[in-house]
């Protein structure tokens, strides 16, 4: 009785699995090839992969979609960092301000970010009015409560005011001590959150089309485009981003899983 | 003036008044211990002296000069705290270096002066393992390495053993007293163990609700305890009335109260001989306590007065539940309070 109800799950969930993977397959597979008209494909061919990887135009929506995300993601760390090293250490009562502050965008919908940060601020002409000034800013609120979650975690796994205070007493100054000692135990949280946050700010559509000028394109408006010229080429375009978005996931669960190791280590100890 | 001086500190937190006008004088060399129950202001004074905390009112000086507003980095004082707080992410090594770094003395200087104190930690085969590698005795052993390397002028060390297990603790006191001797380091010590207080001080400041009850050596404190408070914190001291153990023992012991330390009170079967200054009543046994080494007899007396007496274990028990025995104690071992 319970092998069999074994075998009857294995093969549930095999089908889900199979169900799920079937898209991601046939769009590889059409990617690959020139017809696929009938049931068995056929001319296997690499052209729609040299074609995407020949335009300047996807390279150069590449080279954008990693500065429109590391920009964002380094400054909402460096704020995030600075603003939890002060609340922990001056202002201890004004954390769960920062917790709800930092949480906010979770309930924020890119359409109604995007919409409302053109309202405010497109019709000025200070520095907030320059569109990738207006789209970096919103990708640091949609990241903000992902970094923040990531790094307040690591530091609630040290002791930060007393490594803090023993660092101080060997003669370091608060700030520093806090860049060479505390930072370094939550390195990471931080990564995995920066990584969470690449992933988010890689499948952005949304925002980037609302609030971006034409000529700043990331991999996803580039695949929108692509869908209009030819089918096969927008089927490369995706499995070249995701396979992107895989080695990310790949990276965080190690990451992961390292440090759960070491948690695991240091406990049994 | 003493090396380090508390003239009349006081400390809030909010509406809570923890330290109430403490004077205290340390004189240099010494070991100091801050004895008292959680909450009697103890750690906050040693805080108070590392910077860790300000003082709302009063003054603290350090070697001749005002140190109340001084920054704790300035002010050349080693800490090892309750908790281990070894920087994780360094190797021993380094943790050890780390004070040394931040006074820029050159790498080799850095180096030999790292070894040499985790040789005299007995840690030396440590040096490249990091903290998580490390039993929390050893990680304390570490964090005290690192707050001496430096040649502090005043080590603190904030209940450090608490976290520690029984039979590593006791080995720890005797060598951190022998470490502290050897380099002649200035140290305050806090600690609730009164046993700890005893094992490692030159010196004993009883705390109390933010005020020091009782100064002394360990023997005076022990063996003079100046009031109640420091009779029940102190030893295992019986606490009758006065009234009751001058009834019991036809004594006219002055005071509210009498502390008997219950090793001092010897039993016997018969009565023993009178004699000048020895006082003898009779009762009877209702229970014992094992101690290991010593058995403790309760001894109840005529009117419901019950004291302790100890007696050191050597084979067998001399009384058993319902004896009735004589219990005699030296008058002038008595404590009037």
């Amino acid at each position: 009785m319970r092998k069999g109800s074994r075998v009857s799950s294995n093969i549930i969930m095999t089908l889900v699995i199979v169900w799920l993977l079937i898209p991601l397959l046939a769009t590889i597979i059409y990617s690959l090839f020139e017809d696929w008209t009938g049931i068995i494909p056929h001319g296997f061919t690499l052209a729609n992969y040299q074609k995407i990887f020949t335009d300047t135009a996807f390279l150069t929506s590449m080279y954008q979609t990693l500065i429109v995300c590391v920009i964002p993601i380094v400054i909402t760390i460096l704020v995030v960092l600075l603003g939890l090293f002060v609340v922990t250490v001056y202002f201890p009562r004004l954390e769960k301000y920062m917790q709800i502050l930092c949480m906010i965008p979770y309930t924020i919908q890119g359409v109604i970010l995007s919409v409302s940060i053109l309202i405010l601020y497109a019709k000025g002409s200070t520095i907030l009015s320059g569109r990738m000034t207006m789209l970096i800013g919103a990708y640091c609120i949609i990241i903000l409560p992902h970094i923040y979650n990531g790094i307040r975690n690591g530091m609630r796994a040290v002791n930060m005011n007393m490594l803090l205070e023993a660092a101080e007493m060997l003669g370091e100054s608060k700030l520093k001590a806090f860049f060479k000692v505390i930072v370094p135990n939550i390195l990471t949280g931080i990564t995995v959150s920066s990584l969470l946050a690449v992933g988010l700010l890689f499948g952005d559509y949304v925002i980037i089309r609302n609030l971006s000028s034409s000529n700043v394109n990331n991999m996803q408006k580039f695949l929108y485009q692509a869908m209009k010229r030819s089918s096969a080429e927008a089927s490369a375009v995706f499995v070249v981003i995701m396979l992107i978005t895989f080695a990310i996931t790949a990276i965080v669960l190690t990451l992961q899983s390292r440090s759960t190791l070491e948690k695991i280590r240091n406990e049994g100890k | 003036m003493a090396y380090i001086r508390f003239e009349k500190i006081n400390k809030f937190f909010g509406s809570n008044h923890v330290l109430k006008d403490i004077d205290l004088d340390v004189e240099k060399g010494q070991l100091v211990t801050l004895l008292g129950p959680s909450g009697c202001g103890k750690s906050t004074l040693l805080r108070c002296l590392a910077g860790l905390e300000q003082v709302t009112d009063g003054h603290i000086y350090l070697d001749g000069q005002e140190i109340t507003d001084v920054v704790p980095r300035r002010r050349g004082i080693g800490m090892v705290f309750q908790q281990y707080s070894l920087f994780p992410n360094m190797s021993v090594r380094d943790n050890v270096a780390y004070g040394l770094k931040l006074k820029k003395l050159p790498k080799a200087e850095i180096s030999q002066k790292v070894e040499q104190m985790l040789e005299i930690v007995g840690l030396s085969e440590k040096i490249s393992q990091y903290p998580a590698q490390l039993s929390g005795g050893q990680q304390q052993r570490v964090a005290l390495a690192r707050a001496m390397v430096t040649a502090p002028k005043v080590l603190l060390l904030d209940e450090p053993l608490s976290a520690i297990d029984a039979l590593l603790r006791k080995n720890l006191q005797i060598e951190i007293r022998r470490i502290q001797q050897q380099l002649g380091i200035t140290t305050i010590f806090v600690t609730h163990d009164q046993d700890e207080a005893m094992v490692m001080s030159d010196m004993i400041h009883l705390f109390h609700d933010g005020r020091i009850e009782q100064s002394g050596t360990p023997e005076e404190i022990y063996t003079r305890p100046a009031t109640k408070f420091a009779a029940t914190f102190i030893g295992n001291y019986n606490l009758p009335s006065a009234a009751d153990f001058n009834r019991v023992f036809h004594a006219d012991i002055p005071g509210q109260d009498v502390a008997v330390r219950p090793e001092i009170i010897t039993l016997s079967r018969e009565a023993p001989k009178a004699e000048e200054g020895l006082l003898v009543a009779e009762g009877r046994i209702p229970s014992h306590i094992s101690h290991g080494n010593l058995i403790r007899f309760a001894v109840e007396f005529d009117g419901g007065l019950t004291m302790n007496a100890d007696v050191v274990y050597e084979n067998k028990l001399d009384f058993g539940e319902g004896d009735r025995v004589f219990a005699s104690l030296k008058k002038d071992l008595v404590i009037g309070l």
